[in-house]
């Protein structure tokens, strides 16, 4: 008998690994998330073997022999970025099965480091690949290097359907950054940790260095060390770790395609649908959200996922951040709270960090504040949480709320 | 001058006939039997009606330009001709070939390139590939 999984499930814990950013002496994705998942368990107060379902893109059993675990659901849908927002979906569906009560996702990936190590090797990640295979084929021959030199395709074409601007798009990475400013782990946090930290204004964008037109470089994502992991139990075991749950109303996953050859619509992604799904599930709409975790590889992956969760009308996403008022004490729903992609960190796969982030908003752990500055913890109680993964092929969507 | 960019390596299976014509300057394109819709980029099924029933016929070669950016980064061979522009081209026979677009200046952007009609034309990289390009009329 189906039923309807929303509430089945909750986040009860998140954690990073030991360093994040550019780790100097170097790493490995596996070191990375082992740390993570030791980190969260000590958190949440479980011990390792007591994972039921194991969720990464990293080779789970891979992560699991390390560990010394022998989980009953084992999972590595690696689809992109977004796959911890999809593995969450995926253990929520286990859980209300009633196959486990306890799932942990984890996410490393050396994402800085492994470039480092492979300079002058090719990129670690943008590799030759079956030759055979399409978009070697028929899209790699034209010199285009990885997600930058495509995405900025469904830029051109936003502007020109809808008349939007690259100054519109700017406003994201200028508030992604004030809240950057709030977190004392981002990268970007001021520019005593970083010479290129602290605030920033529409002209830095505007005149920081073309990457691909219409991307500038502070259009464009960080590119760093990372690992990350959540721990998800069942409504009955929730309320019975040191740390709060906060819920999953809803959950969904599709996507469009996996070449940019194959998008038919270059202005918009799947997740009007996933969303769709996910609203659907939670009983509740874009209206009742509180908080966006909103993935931004790139200002315009944010911008065009405003407008498909339902936050503003189509070809209108940038609003969503006009005069900062989706940043800190701004008018409007605050977005990527942690600094996103863009002024925090991104490893190649930003989706752990969105979970990170919404988990710690909505238990009210969201506190970075330093120096009596006031930290980034908003009142919100709901969220929007988005993952887009490949060149703007798949999505993600949960909808969490906070406990009562 | 030798070409010097990534050359495809021609899948057979499913492709050959592509290679084939562009050795003639002909652009070939798949097309589904049951449904007749051309597709691309070439399949053993129809991404529309999934009939296994495919035969290739010689297009128009003309298009336009659906969306396009400037790479101001590029690798290898292509790092000499940065910046340059690539687009996504819609077929007049339907659906879309990705390219690196000529007749226009990499130097000056322009939203109005959207839409401009495209002819294809082919370099060849060695006796066996001739890889297609796209040029504003």
């Amino acid at each position: 008998m189906p039923s309807n999984p929303s509430m089945s499930a909750a986040i009860v814990g998140a954690a990073e690994s030991d360093k994040i950013g550019y780790i100097e002496e170097g790493t490995t994705s596996q070191l990375l998330a082992i740390q993570a998942i030791s980190n969260v368990c000590n958190q949440v107060g479980i011990k390792p073997s007591e994972i039921e379902g194991l969720y990464a893109t990293n080779t789970t059993n891979s992560i699991a022999e390390y560990l010394g675990i022998k989980p009953k659901v084992i999972d590595t849908t690696s689809v992109g970025g977004c796959s911890f927002v999809m593995h969450v979906h995926h253990a929520m569906m286990a859980i209300n099965a009633g196959i486990i009560d306890i799932a942990v996702v984890a996410h490393g990936e050396a994402g800085w480091s492994g470039a480092r190590k492979n300079q002058g090797k090719g990129t670690y990640r943008a590799g030759p690949g079956d030759p055979w295979q399409a978009d070697v084929m028929w899209v790699n021959p034209y010199g285009t290097t990885g997600a930058p030199s495509q995405y900025s395709h469904a830029f051109t074409r936003h502007m020109h359907r809808y008349g939007s601007t690259q100054e519109q798009f700017a406003q994201i990475a200028v508030t992604t950054r004030d809240w950057a400013t709030l977190n004392p782990r981002a990268i970007m946090f001021s520019k005593e940790t970083n010479p290129a930290g602290g605030k920033i204004g529409i002209s830095d964008v505007m005149n920081s260095r073309l990457i691909s037109w219409p991307l500038k470089l502070l259009d464009v994502c960080l590119v760093t060390d990372h690992g990350g992991a959540v721990v998800i139990a069942s409504a009955e075991r929730a309320r019975s770790f040191w740390t709060k749950p906060v819920w999953i109303a809803g959950a969904g996953e599709t996507m469009s395609h996996q070449n940019m050859l194959e998008m038919d619509d270059f202005t918009a992604t799947s997740a009007r649908r996933s969303a769709n799904v996910a609203y659907k599930m939670a009983g509740m709409g874009p209206r009742e959200m509180e908080l966006a975790m909103l993935y931004d590889s790139f200002t315009i992956t944010a911008g065009i996922t405003a407008e498909l969760v339902g936050l503003t009308k189509l070809g209108e996403g940038p609003s969503l951040w006009e005069g900062g008022k989706a940043g800190p004490g701004g008018s409007g729903i605050p977005v990527n709270t942690n600094g996103g992609g863009l002024s925090f960190s991104h490893s190649g796969q930003y989706g752990m960090m969105l979970l990170i982030e919404a988990y710690r908003q909505l238990s009210g752990t969201a506190e970075d504040g330093v120096n009596g500055l006031p930290g980034k913890q908003t009142n919100a109680k709901t969220a929007i949480v988005n993952g887009t993964g490949g060149v703007l092929s798949v999505t993600a969507n949960l909808v969490l709320v906070a406990d009562d | 001058m030798a070409y010097n960019k990534p050359i495809p390596d021609p899948e057979p299976y499913s492709t050959q006939p592509f290679w084939d014509g562009a050795k003639q300057g002909k652009l070939m394109l798949p097309r589904c039997t049951d449904c007749n819709r051309a597709h691309f980029y070439p399949r053993i099924i129809c991404p529309f009606c999934h009939s296994r029933d495919i035969e290739w016929f010689e297009a128009s070669g003309e298009g336009w330009v659906h969306t396009f950016a400037v790479q101001h980064r590029a690798f290898g061979g292509w790092a000499d001709e940065a910046p340059f522009v690539t687009a996504y081209i819609d077929l007049k026979e339907g659906d879309r070939m990705f390219t690196v677009l000529r007749g226009v200046d990499a130097a000056k952007p322009d939203l109005s390139w959207v839409g401009k009609k495209v002819k294809v034309e082919f370099d060849e990289a060695n006796e066996n590939v001739h890889v297609p390009y796209w040029r504003v009329v």
